[in-house]
């Protein structure tokens, strides 16, 4: 094959250069950071499910559930992210299975993120070719159908039966080889039928999945997807740098932590062969290159709900602190 | 007829590290695994990323931009979103040095 220039979305398209032998350091794999994680995750689960346990029959069972369901949800998210990408552990057997317990939790067939979010990194953000991109620009709707969940959960369960029903989109057709259709197919039915499988066990009296496994994540995506929403929000679509398409953020020790690091997206889609705990490091490595990370994880995302509520009360859409591609910010009305 | 060209001495690649080498208007890798040192086409065969930024474990070598994995011994694609094999090539080390065996056929 010769010696062309391919020019995926990453460090060489976004101008970012990185000394080799640092980034082999950086992307050097062990399997004790992600069981140290796992550890502290299930503590964690056990801690704030303890939480639920306690405010069963009562009105706190809903803030209980949503906390649960944070610690639940968020980590269930990045954890099936890192996995599919490859990066969480050293050893592939533990990648993969753990891969699959987070993915039946999130309810994506793993090979389908697997395939799909190839093009999100390959063209991240371009309109018509990142099959991860919402719309643009995001007004309050958009915006409310996104982080309600409802939206994720109606893109979830579409993709299981139309894998399930063999009826593949364009978009799985061009990422997907055709021979592994039968596998995500089968897949799809295990999928399916644990849910169905659940919702009968409830229904039959095991109430208890209810309260420490569905509630939960129905509280907690809303959160996890706070999360995720403001990584590309508001920035440059068509863009070949990852710095005009995509928003690092700060962040807390506890939303670090629940988040796997990710709130260095910038990073992580400039070197997505980095794993999860050298992110931070990898920031450092790089942050006289980028730009300021934008405010945490509160601020940022009520500067983005007031740009949204305001882009369709028809007003200014100018932020006060979190960064806009140039075009998002108008006098009023919608965005062209 | 087979044609060795001379890449590097075994030194300059450390262990499960992996080395660009271009010649005339091919590109490849050159790979330093547990077992040895092996040889590969330069480019992912899921999309035209180069592989001298991939990581090397044990005798894997994984693409950089979207984590597809080879087995750099026999060229074979491990898992997704990678499915077609690399084309591999011998590598003789003799005196220090890795030559590349070319004008053979890929032995994928």
């Amino acid at each position: 094959m010769t010696a062309e220039t391919f020019a995926a979305t990453g460090a060489a398209s976004s101008g970012i250069t990185l000394e080799r032998k640092t980034l082999k350091a950086l992307c050097r794999r062990s399997d004790l950071p992600g069981l140290i994680y796992l550890g502290k995750w299930a503590l964690a689960l056990v801690i704030s499910g303890y939480g639920v346990y306690l405010a069963l029959g009562t009105t706190w069972i809903w803030l209980a559930a949503l906390i649960y369901g944070t610690v639940l949800s968020v980590p269930v998210y990045a954890m099936s992210h890192e996995t599919a990408h490859g990066t969480a552990f050293r050893s592939r057997w533990l990648n993969e299975t753990v891969m699959w317990i987070c993915a039946l939790l999130y309810l994506e067939e793993p090979l389908h993120r697997r395939y799909t979010h190839t093009n999100h990194h390959t063209y991240t953000w371009h309109v018509g070719k990142d099959s991860q991109i919402s719309d643009i620009p995001m007004t309050f709707p958009i915006w409310l159908d996104e982080v309600s969940g409802f939206g994720l959960i109606r893109s979830h369960f579409r993709i299981l039966t139309q894998l399930a029903a063999a009826r593949y989109t364009e978009t799985m057709k061009s990422v997907i080889p055709a021979d592994e259709f039968p596998r995500l197919r089968r897949n799809a039915w295990y999928f399916l039928g644990f849910y169905v499988a659940i919702g009968v066990a409830i229904g039959l009296g095991a109430t208890w999945l209810w309260w420490f496994l569905v509630l939960p994540t129905l509280l907690g995506r809303t959160v996890m997807l706070l999360f995720t929403v403001i990584q590309h929000v508001e920035m440059a679509e068509n863009s070949p740098s990852i710095l005009n398409s995509t928003r690092s953020c700060k962040s807390s020790p506890i939303a670090s932590f629940l988040y796997l690091n990710m709130e260095n997206h910038v990073e992580h889609h400039l070197y997505p062969q980095v794993p999860f705990f050298a992110l931070p490091a990898l920031h450092r490595e790089l942050k006289d290159q980028l730009p300021t990370p934008d405010p945490g994880f509160w601020r940022t995302n009520i500067e983005v709900l007031s740009v949204v509520m305001r882009r369709s009360l028809g007003r200014g859409t100018k932020a006060r602190t979190i960064r806009q591609a140039p075009h998002m910010i108008t006098d009023g009305g919608t965005a062209p | 007829m087979t044609k060795e060209v001379y890449v590097c001495k075994t030194a300059d690649i450390d262990e499960e590290d992996v080395k660009r080498f271009d010649y005339e208007d091919q590109t490849y890798c050159v790979y330093h695994t547990p077992d040895g040192f092996f040889a590969s086409d330069g480019y992912c065969t899921h999309e035209e990323q180069h592989l001298e930024d991939g990581i090397v474990i044990d005798n894997v070598i994984e693409c950089p931009l979207h984590q597809g994995r080879f087995d750099v011994r026999s060229g074979k694609a491990l898992s997704a979103p990678v499915c077609i094999d690399l084309n591999t090539y011998p590598v003789e080390i003799r005196d220090g040095g890795i030559y590349l065996c070319l004008d053979t056929e890929p032995t994928t």
